[in-house]
């Protein structure tokens, strides 16, 4: 309370001013430095040899090569990522329309049963995905599922987060809108399609980026329903050579860095549209 | 062009009654105006015209056809909101000619009418451009230019002015006023600024709560109101209102006291029967109409006033504690304290029952 109010009451020396800013900037570096540095050790492992990694050398090396070539040589490259991109961009497609259109579907249409089945859906956020593996997997093993992408693909379609992430941001999309729409006579999907998509494109991007996110990181349930190695998807194959009897952690570095290189690029691409989405599509 | 009939028409929400039964013919080149307190159900009424909302029962005619169940787009309405409701990711020229290309339009008929409608609102140099970098006016400009486009056979407007600053408020409000000289068209529009409502409208439709009040030439409405509530509603400042009773009759003229002005007796001309002695009563005066002059008079304490420039509103209070407003062209020179001998014409007081229905 003192602190404040001297502060404010005597012009603020130029120690007062620099010191607050100090920590504020020591405080940033900190947490920058964490979430950096697994990043900055991965990209320096790749290029020293599995020994030297267990050793932990924290200095480029001069592996990188051989380890490329090693991985090229135990992994069917092209075709692991064919699979992970197969389901990454169908998944995070399929996600979009459906919990968009729920999203749209439940700002838009006044009904009594809305809110109750609403909270439904949001209710289903708090369900671990453990409690549904098994069930699931049962599901899939009766359809005759098992070992295919579609498995993987129909869980995640309808995403009660995505939903819930559109209908937020549909409250910002103003009803009159809508009503101009109708006047000028276009059908409800005809609104969806030419003019609700295009005026929210911007949370359409914030959404594309966090679905294909979580798609082509998807671990666990890949793990559980893909067991062929010809279906298996870049995390699997990468986590597999990390728990080998002798795993060799240079190689393991190499099918690191291309793994995340396809969320990168999609991040950095789609960079402004993303922080525009999350600050609503609507102005 | 196109009559509009409203009858019986009557809208719910759930348990809500919104529009309990109204009954309005509207004629083709028609300019009419919905007033009434927010909330009494004008945006309501006019959206079951356009067919945004669902007509709970009554018929809806548009040019001789029942509309009750006919797609917006079908009723050759057009409407103007009160956001605009420009689509943001269109330029103006597209947002103008989306209707006709939705309807499948050719293109040189679009490229036509958009360019006829920008000449008419002077869009000209606007029309490449995106809605976010238009200002209010001129967005308004462009959601007019949208209607125009589609040559309805009655326009919709949804309190179109009420985002802008005064003073383009007045210039649109000329605007709209020459466009429907312009365009001969029948004009539905909502508002609750009574100058908008006074100078536009052939025809005022004051609701509330979701009745019609009473529908009249502004004038009408203005110099002979059915009740209270419409001699309260149109007019600035508002009219005056004294309660008193009848203590007699002078041939036709009603004679009343005022409770608030002891020992004052007006003799108020009546055309109908004069109520009897006793009867208690409302006597309307409006603040325009105390002059120098007139045959009677009330002595009014100023308490405060406002100057206009032109005009001064001074405003009292009677005895009862009622107050009182006076509009006056020469009240530079007053003060506050000053006793005004505000006159008037008996013949331009109005008389009202206790329950707010006129006695004529
Ligand atoms: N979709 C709806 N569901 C429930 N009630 C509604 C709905 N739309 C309007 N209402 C209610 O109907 C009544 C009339 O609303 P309306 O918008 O027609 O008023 P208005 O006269 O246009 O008021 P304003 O001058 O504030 O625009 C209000 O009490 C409002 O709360
Ligand atoms: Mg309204």
């Amino acid at each position: 309370m003192t602190a404040i109010s001297t502060s404010r009451a005597v012009p603020a020396s130029r120690a007062s001013r620099v010191l607050p800013r100090a920590a504020t900037y020591v405080a940033l570096s900190v947490a920058a430095f964490v979430s950096v540095f697994p990043f900055i050790w991965m990209m320096i492992s790749s290029t020293n040899t599995s020994i030297d990694i267990i050793k932990g050398k924290a200095t480029f090396g001069r592996a990188f090569s051989n380890n490329v070539a090693n991985f090229f040589a135990q992994v069917d490259v092209p075709l692991v990522f064919w699979n992970s991109a197969k389901v990454a961009i169908l998944a995070t497609l399929l996600t979009i329309a459906v919990s968009s259109l729920a999203g749209y579907g439940f700002e838009m249409f006044r009904s009594k049963m809305r809110d109750r089945i609403y909270s439904l859906v949001l209710l289903t956020l708090m369900v671990p995905f453990a409690a549904l593996m098994i069930p699931l997997f049962m599901m899939m093993g009766k359809a005759g599922l098992i070992n295919t992408h579609i498995a993987i693909l129909l869980p995640t379609v309808a995403s009660a987060f995505i939903i819930f992430y559109f209908r937020q941001a549909t409250k910002a999309f103003p009803t009159e809108l809508r009503d101009a729409a109708k006047v000028d006579g276009l059908k409800e999907w005809q609104i969806f399609l030419y003019i609700y998509v295009p005026v929210m494109r911007s949370t359409y991007a914030a959404a594309f980026v966090i679905v294909f996110m979580m798609n082509w990181n998807n671990y666990l349930w890949p793990l559980i329903v893909l067991q062929s190695n010809d279906t298996k998807t870049i995390t699997l194959v990468v986590s597999s050579l990390a728990s080998a009897y002798y795993p060799d952690f240079g190689v393991v570095m190499i099918g690191t860095i291309l793994a995340t290189l396809p969320t990168l690029l999609v991040f950095f691409v789609m960079q402004r549209q993303f922080v525009a989405g999350m600050l609503g599509s609507v102005k | 062009m196109a009559d509009v009939i409203l009858k019986d028409i009557r809208k719910t929400f759930g348990v809500l009654d919104v529009i309990k039964g109204v009954d309005l013919d509207i004629k083709s080149g028609e300019f009419v105006v919905f007033v009434g307190p927010s909330g009494c159900g004008k945006s309501t009424l006019l959206r079951m015209i356009a067919g945004l909302e669902d007509i709970t029962s009554g018929t809806l005619e548009i040019g001789g056809q029942v509309m009750n169940d006919v797609d917006p787009s079908k009723r050759g309405i057009a409407m103007v909101f009160q956001s605009y409701a420009l689509y943001p990711h269109m330029t103006v020229r597209e947002n103008m000619g989306f209707a006709l290309r939705f309807a499948g339009q050719d293109k040189a008929e679009i490229a036509r009418r958009v360019d006829a409608a920008a000449k008419i609102l002077e869009l000209g140099p606007l029309m490449d451009r995106k809605p976010k970098a238009l200002s209010g006016g001129q967005r308004q400009r462009v959601a007019i230019g949208r209607a125009i486009v589609r040559e309805p056979d009655v326009f919709l407007f949804d309190e179109p002015l009420s985002n802008l600053d005064a003073e383009l408020r007045v210039h649109m409000r000329v605007e709209i006023a020459r466009l429907h000289k312009e365009l001969n068209a029948t004009i539905v529009y909502v508002t609750h600024d009574q100058v908008e409502a006074m100078t536009l409208a052939d025809k005022i439709v004051v609701l509330r709560a979701g009745i019609v009040e009473q529908v009249g030439a502004p004038l009408d409405l203005y110099d002979d109101p059915a009740n209270l509530f419409v001699a309260g509603f149109i007019g600035s400042p508002r009219m005056n209102v004294f309660a008193g009773r009848v203590i007699g009759a002078s041939g036709t003229s009603a004679l009343v006291s005022l409770d608030g002005f002891a020992d004052k007796e007006i003799a108020v001309p009546l055309q109908g029967p004069v109520p009897s002695a006793g009867t208690p009563i409302r006597l309307g005066i409006r603040p325009e109409h105390f002059t120098d002059a007139g045959e009677d008079s009330l002595s009014i304490t100023i308490d405060m006033f406002e100057h206009l420039g032109g005009e001064t509103f001074a405003y009292g209070r009677s005895t009862s504690g009622e107050t009182i407003v006076v509009t006056t062209r020469n009240g530079r020179s007053l003060s506050t304290g000053h006793v005004l001998k505000a006159g008037f014409d008996p013949t331009r007081a109005l008389l009202f029952a206790e329950d707010g229905k006129r006695i004529r």
